[in-house]
Order: C-alpha cells, then sequence, then structure tokens
C-alpha cells in the first residue's frame, strides 16, 4: 500500500538526484582546464521499489518505482592510459636533457665559426709561417705569441665551459631530487588522505586526480612503477621503493648516483642529467684534454733539414734526418733561442702550477715566451767559431716545420681518445669529435622529438576521455535541467492531485 | 579507437601545431640571416666535417698564397740585381779588351783602371743588396752584411757568403729556396776560385797597372766563364719565377675550388629558402585564422 504522499519523496529524490548531476556538470565546467583533472559522472540508479521481496506483501499489482537516486560520483578515467603516459615520459624526460646538453655542448664548441678552436689553430700555424719569411723579425714572433695566447685561452675556456655545464648538471640533479621528494611526500599523504575518505565508501575523485598528476610529474623525472593497493599507490624506482602506502624513502643525489650505477635509475629526467655529465660532457672534456696533450706532446715524425744543428752538438746534419719528437713542445725543443751565444729553446707549452699534465684547462705558453718573444726558436742551425756557438737567425727550419705541422699527424693516446683516432691530424680528430657531437646531438634531438609525439599521442588519448567538453557538458546541462523542471512539474501535478483531494472532494456538508 | 574530442585536446593541438610550425619558421630564418646551411654540428655532421676541413685547407690556401706572392718578390727582385751585375760584367769585358789591343799608352789604361776599380765597388754593392732588410745574398746569415768594405783586411775575393737556404713555403710539404748565395753569382773565396769576379778583376787591374795588356787579356777567358755563370744563375731565377708562378695559378684554382666546395657544403639554397620561408609564412597565418575560428565557438555560444 503506497503513501498518499509517495509522489512527493519521488519527485523530491528526482529533484535532488538531477541537481547533483547539474552540480557535477557545473564542477566539470568549472574544471575544464585544470591541469590533470577529469570529468566526473554522477551513476544514477532507480530507488528501490515498493514492495520488495518479503512476507508482508501487499496484493497491489506491480514493483512500484520510487524514483531516483545518485548513488555515486566518478572519474572518467583508464589507468591502463596513465601507465602509457608515464612510461613515454620517462624517456621524454631523459631525451628532454640529453637534447639540451648536447645542444648546450654544441653552443661551447661553436663550429662552425671565426672564432672556434680550428679558426685559432689555423692563425697559429699561419703565424708560424709569417714568421718563417722573417724570423729574424720581432713582430713576426710576437704574432706567434699572440696566437699561441688565443690558442691556449680557446682550449682553457672551451674546457671551463664544459666543466661549468658539469657542475651545472650536478646542481640540477640536486634541484630535481628536492622536486622529487615533494612529489612522493604529497603523493603519500594523498595515499592517506584517499584511504581515510574511501573508507566511507565514497569516491575522493578529485585527490585521485591530484594524486594521478603529481604521478605523471615524478614519472618525467625518474622512472617509476606504479601499483594501486590498498593503501593507495605503491611507486618503485628500479628496485627502490619510493611510496608504499603513507611511508616515504626521499631521493638523495646520493641515492640517484648509487641506483644510477645499478640500473634502477635507466630513464627520466635525473638519468638525462646524470648521462649528460658522465658520459656526454666528461667524453668531450677528454677528448679536448687529450686534443691538448697530444698538440703539446704527441708524437710526430719530422724531417730535421740538411745543414741543421742539433742541440747539443756542433756538428751540422749531413743529410735531412727523419725523427720521432713529441709534440710542439718536441719540435720547439730542436731549435734555438734568440739568445747569444746559441742556447736550446725550451718547451712551447707548459702546464699550469699544480697541474700534473697536459689538460685542455691546464695548457698555457711557456712563460719565457711570454714574458720575451726571443725565447721563441725558429732556427735549427748554429755556427761555431772559437768554441762559441752563434745562431743563424736567418734559419728558419723550425719555423716551416711548425707551420708544417696542421698537415703532421699526431700519435694519439688511444686509451684517452674516446673517439678510436690513434693517429690523425690535429684538425681531423678535431673534426671528427665535433662531427660525433653532430651526431650525437641530431640522435638525442630525434629522440626527443620521438618521445614527445608519442606522449603527446598518449595524452591525447587521455584528454579524448577524461577532458571535460564544453559541449558535452552543455548539453548534459539542457538535460538535467529539463529533467529537473519535469519534476518539479512532477511536483505541481502531484500537489494538485491532493488540491483536488483534500480541497475540491467531500464538499458535502459545508 | 573513436576519439571524444575535447576543447583542451584542440587547444593542445593547435598550440603544438603553431608551435611546430614556428620552430620551423625559426630555423628558415636563421639560414636566411646567417646564409649557411649548417649554423651548428647537428644540422649536418657530415657537412660539418667537411666544412671544418675547407676552412681549414682555405686557411691554409690564403696562407700559401702571400708566402708565394712573397716568394716572387724576392725571385723578382734576384732577377733585378742579377740583371744588373750582367750589365756591369759587359762593361769589364769591354773595358778589358778595349785595354788589351796593344795601342793604349800607360795613361788610357790607367783611366780604364779607374773605372775598372769603380765597377767593382758597384758590382760588390750589388752583392750587398738588401730587400726588406735582408742581404739576399747572404744565405741565412742574411742579417749579416757579406761583402763589408770596411771589415779590417777586408777582400772581396776572400768574402765566404753563407750557403743556407732561404726557403719560403708555397704548398702543403712545398718549400722553394728563393736565395742565391753571393759565392753561386761572384765566385767561391775560400780556396778562390780562379773565375771569382773580384780576383778577376784585381788581375786585370794589376796586369793594366804595369802595362801588361797580354796578362790581362789572359783574364778574359774567366771573365766569359764568370759571366755565363751570371746569366745562368739568372735564368735559374726566371725558371723558379716561372714555377712560383704556375704555383700561384694552382694555389688560385685551388683556393676558387676550396671555396666552391665550402659553399656547396655550407650556404643556404637563397631561393629555395625564401620559397620555403613565404610557404611557411602562409601556412602559420593559415593555422592562425582557422585555430581562432575553430577555437572560439561551442554550444555556450548558442544556447540561451
Amino acid at each position: 500500500m503506497t503513501s498518499t504522499f509517495h509522489s512527493i519523496e519521488t519527485a523530491k529524490r528526482s529533484l535532488f538526484a538531477q541537481q547533483t548531476s547539474i552540480n557535477t556538470v557545473g564542477h566539470n565546467i568549472s574544471n575544464a582546464n585544470t591541469e590533470g583533472y577529469s570529468r566526473q559522472r554522477v551513476t544514477m540508479t532507480a530507488a528501490r521499489p515498493m514492495e520488495a521481496f518479503g512476507i508482508n506483501r501487499s496484493t497491489s499489482a506491480g514493483q512500484l518505482g520510487t524514483g531516483v537516486e545518485a548513488t555515486a560520483i566518478n572519474r572518467v578515467r583508464t589507468s591502463f592510459l596513465d601507465d602509457q603516459f608515464r612510461n613515454q615520459s620517462k624517456y621524454l624526460g631523459a631525451w628532454s636533457v640529453q637534447s639540451d646538453t648536447l645542444n648546450k655542448l654544441e653552443s661551447i664548441v661553436n663550429e662552425p665559426s671565426d672564432s672556434g678552436i680550428r679558426t685559432v689553430m689555423d692563425k697559429f700555424y699561419q703565424a708560424w709561417s709569417d714568421l718563417s719569411k722573417d724570423p729574424e723579425n720581432v713582430t713576426g714572433r710576437k704574432i706567434v705569441r699572440e696566437t699561441a695566447l688565443a690558442l691556449t685561452d680557446s682550449f682553457n675556456q672551451t674546457s671551463k665551459q664544459m666543466q661549468d655545464l658539469s657542475a651545472d648538471l650536478t646542481s640540477s640533479i640536486d634541484v630535481k631530487a628536492t622536486e622529487a621528494n615533494t612529489y612522493i611526500n604529497t603523493i603519500s599523504s594523498l595515499n592517506t588522505q584517499i584511504r581515510r575518505i574511501e573508507s566511507l565508501g565514497d569516491d575522493a575523485n578529485d585527490l585521485r586526480d591530484q594524486r594521478d598528476l603529481l604521478t605523471d610529474k615524478l614519472s618525467q623525472i625518474v622512472n617509476i612503477n606504479v601499483t594501486q593497493a590498498p593503501e593507495g599507490y605503491n611507486i618503485s624506482m628500479g628496485g627502490t621503493n619510493l611510496v608504499a602506502g603513507d611511508t616515504v624513502t626521499p631521493l638523495t643525489p646520493a641515492a640517484l648516483e648509487a641506483a644510477f650505477q645499478t640500473g634502477d635509475l635507466n630513464s627520466g629526467e635525473v638519468f638525462g642529467m646524470i648521462t649528460s655529465r658522465d658520459v656526454y660532457v666528461a667524453d668531450y672534456v677528454k677528448q679536448l684534454d687529450t686534443l691538448a696533450n697530444t698538440l703539446a706532446t704527441g708524437n710526430i715524425q719530422v724531417t730535421v733539414p740538411a745543414g741543421s744543428v742539433l742541440p747539443g752538438t756542433t756538428t751540422p746534419l749531413a743529410t735531412a734526418t727523419t725523427m720521432t719528437v713529441q709534440g710542439i713542445n718536441g719540435l720547439h725543443k730542436l731549435g734555438y733561442t734568440m739568445g747569444n751565444p746559441a742556447t736550446g729553446a725550451d718547451d712551447f707549452f707548459t702546464f699550469k702550477a699544480g697541474a700534473t699534465g697536459f689538460t685542455a684547462a691546464s695548457m698555457q705558453l711557456n712563460a719565457n715566451i711570454t714574458s720575451d718573444t726571443n725565447n721563441i726558436a725558429t732556427s735549427m742551425r748554429t755556427t761555431t767559431t772559437g768554441g762559441t756557438s752563434t745562431v743563424v737567425v736567418g734559419n728558419n727550419s723550425l719555423a716551416l716545420l711548425m707551420s708544417g705541422l696542421n698537415e703532421v699527424k699526431f700519435t694519439f693516446d688511444q686509451s684517452a681518445t674516446g673517439n678510436g683516432i690513434s693517429e690523425a691530424t690535429i684538425n681531423n680528430f678535431y673534426s671528427s669529435m665535433v662531427g660525433a657531437l653532430g651526431v650525437q646531438s641530431q640522435e638525442a634531438l630525434r629522440q626527443y622529438q620521438n618521445s614527445t609525439a608519442q606522449t603527446e599521442q598518449v595524452d591525447s588519448n587521455r584528454q579524448a576521455v577524461s577532458g571535460v567538453s564544453l559541449d558535452e557538458e552543455m548539453s548534459d546541462l539542457v538535460k538535467y535541467q529539463h529533467a529537473y523542471g519535469a519534476a518539479a512539474r512532477f511536483m505541481t501535478t502531484f500537489d494538485q492531485l491532493l488540491e483536488k483531494l483534500i480541497n475540491g472532494t467531500g464538499v458535502v456538508g459545508r | 579507437m573513436s576519439l571524444r574530442v575535447t576543447p583542451g585536446m584542440m587547444h593542445m593541438q593547435l598550440s603544438r601545431n603553431l608551435n611546430r610550425n614556428l620552430a620551423q619558421m625559426d630555423s628558415l630564418q636563421n639560414q636566411l640571416t646567417t646564409g649557411r646551411k649548417i649554423n651548428k654540428p647537428s644540422d649536418d655532421p657530415v657537412g660539418i666535417t667537411y666544412s671544418l676541413r675547407y676552412r681549414t685547407e682555405l686557411a691554409s690556401n690564403e696562407q700559401f698564397q702571400k708566402n708565394a706572392d712573397a716568394a716572387h718578390s724576392w725571385l723578382d727582385f734576384n732577377d733585378t740585381v742579377l740583371g744588373q751585375a750582367g750589365d756591369v760584367m759587359k762593361r769589364i769585358k769591354e773595358l778589358t779588351v778595349n785595354g788589351s789591343n796593344g795601342t793604349n799608352p800607360q795613361d788610357a789604361l790607367d783611366s780604364i783602371n779607374s773605372e775598372l776599380t769603380q765597377l767593382k765597388s758597384q758590382l760588390i754593392d750589388i752583392a750587398n743588396s738588401k730587400l726588406n732588410g735582408k742581404y739576399v745574398f747572404n744565405g741565412q746569415q742574411f742579417d749579416k752584411l757579406p761583402y763589408d768594405v770596411n771589415a779590417p783586411g777586408f777582400d772581396a775575393k776572400q768574402v765566404v757568403t753563407d750557403a743556407g737556404d732561404v726557403s719560403y713555403a708555397v704548398g702543403v710539404g712545398v718549400t722553394l729556396p728563393v736565395n742565391i748565395s753571393g759565392n753561386e753569382v761572384f765566385g767561391t773565396g775560400n780556396p778562390v776560385e780562379a773565375d771569382n769576379v773580384f780576383s778577376v778583376l784585381d788581375n786585370i787591374i794589376s796586369n793594366f797597372a804595369v802595362g801588361n795588356q797580354a796578362g790581362a787579356a789572359a783574364q778574359l777567358g774567366n771573365l766569359a766563364s764568370r759571366d755565363a755563370k751570371i746569366t745562368n744563375a739568372r735564368s735559374e731565377v726566371g725558371a723558379k719565377v716561372n714555377r712560383i708562378e704556375l704555383m700561384q695559378n694552382r694555389l688560385d684554382d685551388l683556393g676558387i675550388n676550396l671555396t666552391d666546395m665550402q659553399s656547396k657544403t655550407e650556404d643556404a639554397d637563397y631561393d629555395k629558402l625564401l620559397i620555403d620561408s613565404k610557404i611557411n609564412e602562409n601556412i602559420y597565418q593559415a593555422s592562425l585564422s582557422v585555430g581562432a575560428k575553430v577555437i572560439s565557438p561551442s554550444l555556450v555560444d548558442f544556447l540561451h
């Protein structure tokens, strides 16, 4: 037996349910541009009908409906796409950093240009060639000195810039660790909040959105694996647990480096940073060091012309003699300074105090030469009269040999080259280094663009599922508005029925 | 998968496309403003290794051209000086022939002698010729005066000039000696060569001084052989000039080739770039205006 006021209750439920839907539409519209928001849907279910199964069943026919109920508000979201997104965004993170670093290395190397190391080296050899024409000339010597200083400056500065880049990457790792830790901490506290709310039976939609968003962001920094457990998201990086319910293992730069070594950290921005620093930048620093070291001391073969007097001897060579010397330094030491009596020349390049060998950073022009250009050797010939050796200043053999060094193959230390070249001209070594940088940079850029496209693709798919469509929300709004209106009208109709019943019937006796 | 399309997706897609378009424009404009298609190694990693090589080769080519020019001017100078020496030799020969024809009285021989003495000084001057501050006949000792008349006990025929080569680098591994030593031209000094020009002159002068015309005439053979040596030296210089000129031509050609190859590797193709950039601009504008139309309207605009 239904109550007199049964339909008022039905109408009221309908009004409430439609209102809930309208509120949700409003919530969706408000969050149309919220990052990480997924649209929400109200699940409406017909309320439990009268005359449920039981002993006290009345004799009236049928199950009378009791209207509608909003039973749940859910997010529309596919967790499979979340997994896909996080899988892609770790590559995006790694390649964007690597591509960025290689790009920076390219601008440090600064080729092709009129100011890179190659130009400076050309100028150095040209200065020697000019000096060979006027070996007695002070101006020519000064130009050789200046170009040599420019050469060492270029090496020093390029090395410095690479070291700076390396240091920048180290501090970026610190910053990223901090950023990751805030995400990890928030995710874990969201785990707690979500569990608390959902224990009451509701869905913590907006908190879940936040947690997913933070997880997305974390996935770009380090490679993570997310599993859904009763206590919330469990997040691990390789074998390292980061979040387990409400417990957190914070990331430290040291822990990240260790994870890089063990392979737990294998993609993401931090991986990109460590790779950039320890692989790319370190490799180019090493190659540059090798270049500087080889230029100064690498084995080369030179042919000393007949008539030259080797230092320590007084007899001119009868025939041209081919010999192996140690780089520019070794060659320079075959000659004589302009001083009288004839004095054997010193090293051309030296390394800075405190350094243990020639590196791009430590290389410098011998201070003797910086202060007195007469210590630049051009002559390989002396004459001896009365036991005193005098330099033949017009002899330009050494200057000629120096200016020809750009075509001479140097022996590179195979273990240190890093680009597999054991014997090459300085220019060849350098251009193969620049070429390799170009290839790596191009590859990194391509990978970056690829992973961007793929991440965007997955993100599009996610948006297609979870994004708020204003058109859709508007039509829903119209739909719910009409339903609300109709429910209100139903209430009015029933009100009129009761009006008739109460005020219009049973007028007998009035 | 049938996609729901949301405004958010459209915004994302549009801004992505606009961005891609802008990046493309940026790259095109970079090429247009620098005039180069390789602006960093990754633009063309293979191309850049060639580019670096061409640049280096061009630099050394320019240097070789400069060196060749300098060698050329040194050789030209040698030629001029040897020409002058040849003229002097001719005059010496004339005077010697004149003086030894038997009819000359002693005072005529004395005046011939005074001219010969002058010519000897002239030859010493020539032997001390200087180019750019360098004594060209003193080998690698070009900073020292070879025939120093003020030196104590100076005797021109005793002078030993330096035999070292002054070499200029005019190509990869190619050096060219540009100098001739004084002894090669005027005769060796120690031991004194029979046809050493100063010794010959001294002999002629001393013979004329005592009226020994036959003795002076006996030197004519030496005079002729020295003259031939000077002429030889001059033609050798000529041959070297030819060689250096050939070298210069080759260096010029190489320079043109290298510049051409460098340009092919590095330079932007302006016609193509301009067209591409125009197309890109149009696409960009089209995407902007389409974007403006697509983005704004939604049901919100039409429902009342």
